[in-house]
Formats: structure tokens, sequence, C-alpha cells
């Protein structure tokens, strides 16, 4: 088989994206012997699980032509929102289901601002990532909020199989939406929806439809990986979770989603935020400034956009 | 020999893509003042040909001659240097600058003034004028060319290929969007071109308007010369069997006879601007044309009865004898109506979804088992419409976007061919798709027909029409001017009394 045709096929992007995580890997554990060991493998993954999960929703959304920009705001609302609750003296099972039906309502609310009133998703999502950024903010006056309750701290921090909740939660979003995208009526839709709106709605995929079930998903994501952030940590800052919006896209772009709508797996996008939390725990490991950590974010997400690019048109030639 | 050099000469042109051989010593004459058309079904090689002339690809042997002079480019603005231009389908211009502009915009006249270099306006427009003039056209050189019709814009391109010294124009499906009247009025402009000694290679899918306006052809058929005619002396048979190998029989299949109840029943159909209380009846086992020029109506009537604009106010519509109110497509699509839409690539195609998936798009639900896609019903059901109407794909699930217009037309129309389908309504079915492609449609077309489906068939190809249509309506400004039971000859279509007095 030539090289056009091998680099053409369709998990060329994602294979390419396995190795270059794998040179990463090896060049680690050479500098570091501390980086190949069970637990640190195992603390990568459980410190990404909840970008991880925004990252899972936020696929099948960009695969369906949408963009949900609030989401990391969502999670730094939901946080405050449990932890104010919970100090008020409501019950921590009642105080996450408020906070998760915000998320869900909020996701509702930017379904409804891109899908009915029409707005571009970017502008819309910017919009309501700002109003919820200022909300948790006014909510807790800037201040950070403690939030001990030993039921809700092992959403964070507890054990399943000795392997950490968040990771577990996390692979087994992973792996459901993985069946839904590839098996389900409904993954057919995303890549329909997300391929050629117009068409698919000529033929009766009820595209709107399949848009605001993924904004109120999206919204949802973002409020459980505020409760485990919070549950990680044992408090919730308002001002959390914000900062890593851009690993979230970055994530979902390396994974080789096209932006653009139409291609993507949620695969991709898994090896894409190990590969990033990978790099981050190596860098740590080698005692390299955070500083530069998000200078190497960013070169690697041009580099590996860069690469998939050049891959695209030697497949095309 | 005692001729005078041709205009261009390439000789013995060959091009490989990886181990794929597209063209084998393809030879191709065009003289000054001349009319050549490039025929050939997709594939054949000849958007490849082209290409290397225009210079985007570069050739594996063979040798290209200009006045005799032996030239060698690789790059598009090479070609142009040397006076060989490239018209695409698509129209390409600056939709906010002037037309003046847009024509003199590789070259604008400058001035010097106290601000450094300046356009200089009067001489732009002055320029403009005169390469207007030499195609006959009354253009304002100060208009912004987005307010321009279609054919206007066109016509700006060709005064910008003038403007670059043109020698050699290349014209890629000039009228596919153009109505009738549009069409004669760019003829006419050809003919000042050819008076002007400018050679022309004119590529259309349309035998019509090649035996109207080219004086020679070349037919291209698995990237080698398959023919050289005069149309003066070559009969259109001649030419289709040469671009399609076998001896085809008529293009068109014999019509069937088995034309049962009514499957389909407009009554007073209007549309604000669209459509004027439209009438008529589709039954079982017929396929009836709706013949019209652009802005007739014939581009809503079809989505409007499918659903796809909403609600009808006033309309009565019956399905085999029941009322049908279309709201969305997608209750259109349930009640048993099929809809193809003219423009594919925009509301046709999904261009990421593989061929299979494309297939079972819209009746999904018939593939679900236990909440999950049964990919081996797909895949048989696929593999058969795949096989039956010969859709040429690497594989099963090779994304659309890859398949050349006619496959993927046919994909678009194997969508809708389930059980239980009561109605298909066709816009444009065969726009942009070769002579092979069409003749397989039209096959297919009759088959189902023969099994009892209705099909409306909108097109604005009056040879189309006339060819496959048991009976023809024809619209006129939103309203239905003349029906023709029986075959009608593509003339009577464009020439009832209502589109003569056309303005």
């Amino acid at each position: 088989m030539s090289i056009a045709a091998l680099l053409n096929r369709p998990g060329a992007g994602v294979a390419l994206l396995l190795i270059f995580y794998l040179l990463v890997a090896v060049l680690f554990s050479v500098l570091s012997p501390w980086f190949l060991s069970f637990d640190n493998m195992v603390s990568i993954g459980a410190n990404m699980a909840f970008i991880g999960l925004m990252c899972a929703l936020q696929t099948p959304l960009i695969i369906a032509g949408g963009l949900d920009l609030s989401v990391a705001a969502v999670a730094g609302l939901a946080g405050v929102v449990v932890a104010l609750l919970h100090a008020s003296g409501v019950g921590i099972v009642a105080a996450c289901l408020i906070a998760l039906a915000l998320g869900g309502g909020i996701g509702l609310l930017n379904g409804l601002l891109v899908v009915r009133l029409g707005l571009n998703s970017l502008i819309a999502t910017l919009g309501t990532m700002s109003v919820i950024g200022g909300l948790a903010l006014v909510l807790t006056g800037g201040l950070t909020k403690p939030l001990m309750e030993p039921g809700f701290n092992w959403i964070g921090s507890g054990q399943l199989l000795r392997l950490p909740v968040p990771l577990v939660l996390m692979l087994l979003v992973y792996i459901a939406l993985g069946w839904v995208l590839a098996r389900t009526r409904f993954g057919r839709f995303v890549y329909a929806a997300g391929s050629n709106a117009e068409a698919s709605r000529l033929v009766g995929v009820p595209v709107a439809r399949t848009l605001m079930i993924l904004y109120v998903l999206s919204g949802l994501s973002g409020a459980v990986s505020g409760l485990i952030l919070a549950a990680m940590l044992y408090a919730a800052a308002p001002d959390a979770a914000g900062q890593h919006l851009l690993t979230v896209i970055a994530a979902v772009i390396l994974g080789g989603t096209s932006l653009f709508g139409g291609r993507g797996t949620v695969w991709g996008t898994l090896l894409a935020v190990l590969l990033l939390g990978t790099l981050n725990n190596g860098l740590t490991l080698m005692d390299v400034s955070s500083f530069w950590q998000d200078v190497t974010r960013g070169a690697v997400l041009l580099l590996a956009v860069g690469l998939d690019q050049v891959r695209t048109r030697a497949a095309g030639a | 020999m005692g001729h005078t050099a041709p205009l261009l000469q390439m000789a013995g042109i060959c091009k490989s893509f990886g181990s794929a051989q597209v063209l084998r010593e393809v030879d191709l004459r065009l003289d000054a003042g001349e009319v050549l058309a490039l025929l050939g079904a997709n594939g054949a090689g000849k958007s490849t040909l082209v290409k290397i002339l225009c210079g985007v690809y570069s050739r594996d042997a063979g040798t290209v001659r200009l006045d005799d002079q032996a030239v060698r480019y690789d790059r598009p603005e090479e070609a142009i240097a040397h006076g060989v231009r490239f018209l695409p389908q698509e129209v390409s211009i600056l939709p906010d600058l002037t037309v003046a502009e847009n024509i003199l915009i590789a070259d604008l006249p400058l001035k010097r003034s106290w601000l450094g270099k300046q356009v200089d306006r009067p001489a732009l427009r002055a320029k403009a004028r005169a390469l207007l003039d030499r195609l006959g056209c009354d253009l304002d050189p100060d208009a912004l060319v987005h307010q321009l019709s279609a054919p206007h814009k066109r016509l700006v391109e060709i005064a910008r290929a003038l403007a670059g010294q043109a020698r050699v124009i290349v014209m890629d499906e000039p009228t596919a969007s153009l109505a009738d009247r549009e069409v004669q009025a760019l003829f006419a402009v050809v003919e000042r071109l050819k008076a002007q000694q400018i050679g022309i290679i004119y590529i259309s899918h349309y035998l019509d308007e090649v035996f109207e306006i080219a004086d020679r052809i070349t037919v291209l058929r698995d990237g080698l010369n398959a023919g050289d005619f005069a149309t003066a002396t070559a009969s259109r048979r001649e030419v289709l069997d040469a671009m399609l190998g076998t001896t085809v029989d008529e293009l068109y299949p014999p019509r069937g006879a088995s034309i049962g109840e009514v499957a389909l029943e407009v009554e007073n159909l209007s549309l604000p601007s669209a459509l004027d209380s439209v009438s008529f009846a589709l039954h079982r086992g017929e396929i009836l044309g709706v013949f019209g020029l652009l802005g007739s109506g014939i581009d809503q009537l079809g989505r409007a009865i499918y659903g796809a604009l909403g609600p009808l106010p006033g309309a009565r519509i019956a399905l085999e004898g029941t009322p049908y109110i279309p709201a969305d497509p997608r209750q259109g699509r349930d009640a048993g109506i099929g809809f193809v839409a003219a423009e594919r690539q925009r509301e046709g195609i999904v261009p990421d979804l593989g061929v299979r998936a494309n297939i079972t798009l819209p009746f999904i639900d018939r593939f679900v088992r236990l909440f999950s896609v049964s990919k081996p019903r797909e895949v048989s059901h696929a593999q058969s419409w795949i096989d039956r109407l010969e859709i040429r794909a690497a594989h099963l699930d090779q994304p659309l976007r890859l398949l050349s217009g006619g496959n993927q037309q046919k994909a678009c129309l194997a969508r809708w061919l389930v059980e239980g389908l009561k109605v298909l309504i066709l816009e444009e079915p065969t726009r942009g798709v070769d002579v092979g492609a069409r003749h397989e449609l039209y096959l297919a077309l009759r088959q189902w027909t023969q099994q009892g489906l209705a099909v409306l068939l909108i097109s604005s190809d009056a040879e189309e029409v006339a060819g496959i249509c048991d009976r023809s309506i024809v619209l006129d400004r939103g309203r239905v001017s003349s029906h023709f039971s029986g075959g009608a000859a593509p003339a009577d279509l464009l020439h009832t009394p209502t589109a003569k007095d056309h303005p």
C-alpha cells in the first residue's frame, strides 16, 4: 500500500496521534524513572478527568456543527452553587441535583440562542460564558468556598476498583459516547447534521433537535465536571475551571475533530486529553516551570493541526 | 500542407496519478477563431487535459505548442501569461468591486499623485468600456458586481480574460446555471470572440448546445482520443457512441404504458411571488414533467409539496386520495414522498458520510435493532442499490464527497428507493451528470415507475422533460401555462404561447 493510501485511511489521524503519544511517553520515561509507574499513569488520568468529561461532550457537539465556549464557566458556577447551597443547609444530594439542573438549563439556553434564534454559536456561548463566569464571582465575592462532605468528596478523590472515581466516570462516559456515535441512529444524525445541515434536514434528519440535545448535554457535562473538581479540591473557587476552556477546545481539535463539523471521534479526543495530561505531568516531573506548560500545549496543538493538514493534502493528491 | 499552424496544438499528452493513467497520448488541436467542444463522460480525462493546458497540473509526456512555439509551464499564472484562460463552472468574481475593477484587477491603470500611485479612474473606466464593447455588452463599468445577474457576471469574467490578452479561452459548463434566453446571449458573445480570432474550448454536457455553438468536437474516452467531428456533418448518434463506447440506443428509454390511479393531486398551490394557484394530478406509474425557465417557480414547486417550505395555506393536496398537509420534510418523508434537491452540493449530499450511510439516511429507522443501527442490514440494502444503479465507489464507506457528480446523484436517488414510497419529486435530476450516468438514471426511473412509483420531474432542461416524461406541464411566472400529454418536442415546451412573450 502506498503512503498516500495509508494516510487516507479513516483512522490515520488518530493513529498518528497515538504514535506521537507513545514517543512522548518514551521520552519522559527515559528522563524520569517515576513517570512510567502505575500510580503516576493513574494520576494523570484522574487529574485530567474533569477536563476530559467536558471534552467528551464537546466532541459530538462540534461534530454536529455546534460549539460551546461556556462549558468551563458552567463548571465553575456549578461548584460554587453546590458549596453555597451546602453552606446554607441544603442537603448535599439536593444541592448537586440543583447544580446539574442549572448546567442543563444553561445548555438549553445556549441551544435556544443558537438553534432557535440563529445566533452564531461562537458569539452566543461567548456571551453566556461571560455572564456565567461573572455570576460565579458575584455569588462568592471572588472567594473560594470550602466544601467538606465525605460522601461528596468521594466522587473527586475516592477509589472504585482501585482506580480514582473521576477516571472511572470519564472512561464510562467515553465508552458510552463512542458506542452512541458509532452505532446508534442519534450518532448518525450527529455526523449528518455537521456535514451538511440543509441536506440532512431535507431528508428528514431532526437537525435542530439533535443540536439542542447536544447543547443540553454539554451544559450537563460542565456541571458534572464542576462537581468533580470541587470534590477533588474540597472547595469551590469561582475561577477554578474557566481557565481550562482552551484545553477543552484544544483537545477536541487535537483529537482530529473538524471545527467545520462532520468529522471526528471521541477516541481521538480521549487520546488528546491523555496526551495533554501526560505533557503537563512529564514537564512537572522534570521540574519545568508551569508557565512553560501553556507554551508546550499551544505548540503541540499547532504541530498536530499542521501535520494533519499536510497529511490531508498528501492523501488527497 | 500550406495551412498556417494551429493556434494551439497539444500532442501525445500523458498523465498519471499514482498508478492510474488518466491520459494516454491525447492530441488536441484548436485554430484561431474556432469553437472546439471537448466532450467525454465523467472520468474520461477532459478536466485533466484542460488542467494541464491551464497550468494546474504538469504533464508526464507530450508537447504543447501555442502559435507553433513549444511552451512549458506548471503554474496557472504562467498559462495566463501565455494567453490561456480558464473560466470555471462557478463564476469567480470579486463581488464588492465594480465591473471595471473586476475586469482590470490584474493590471489596474495607475497615475502618480502627491499621495504616491493611485488608480487612474477615468482610464480604468475607459479601458473597461472598450473591453465590454468588444463583447457587445452595455454594462455600466461603475456598477457593483454583486448587483449583477449571473449571466452578466459571466460577461465580466470573459472581459477580464480579454484584458489579460487571452488567445485561448476554456469554458467549463458555462451555461449550467443559465436559462435558455441567457444561453443565447452568451452564444452571441462567443460568436464575437470567434470573430476576434480567439480560440475557445467549450466543455458541456448539453449536446444541443454543442451542436449549436461548436465548429468541431473532440471526444475523449477512458483517457484516449475517441473521435474528432465537424458539427456540420456529424450526427448526435455518432458523437454519443464515441463518448459512451458502446452503441447506446437512445438516451431515453421507451415510455411506460401502465398508468394507474391518481397518486398525488395538487390544487391551488400558491406561494407569495413564486407560485400562483398551481393545480395538477400525478398518477401511479407515470413520470410527470414540470418544465420552466429560471424564476418560473420550478425551484419552489417540488420542495413546497414535499414540505420543506412549511405549511401552505389555501392549497389542497391529496396523497392517494387522503388529504396531506405538508409542514416539514419529515412529514413528507413519512407520508411516502421522496425529494431530491437541485443543488446537489448544498442540499443533496452529506459529504463526510459514506455511501452506505448516505443511502440509508432518510429511512435509518428501518435499520435500527435494539437501539443500534444494524450494520449487516444497512450493508445489504446499500450494496444492492450500489449494484443496481452501478454507483462507482472504492468501497461502501467511501465519503460521498470523493465520488463524481453522477455517482453522488445516484446515491441521492437511492436514498428514496424503499418499500412504501409513493411519490418521488426530482429537481434537475441530471444537472452536471455525464451522459453515461444520465442514461442509467433514466432507465432506473422507468423501471421504478413500472412498479407503480409516481415521479414528478422538475427541470429547466427542455430536452430532458420532452425525452423522459409521459406528460408534462409548463410553468411560467408561477402559473401552469400549458399541458402536454404524450411526448412533447423540446421546442413545444419552449414555445408555448405565454413563454414566447416572456419579456
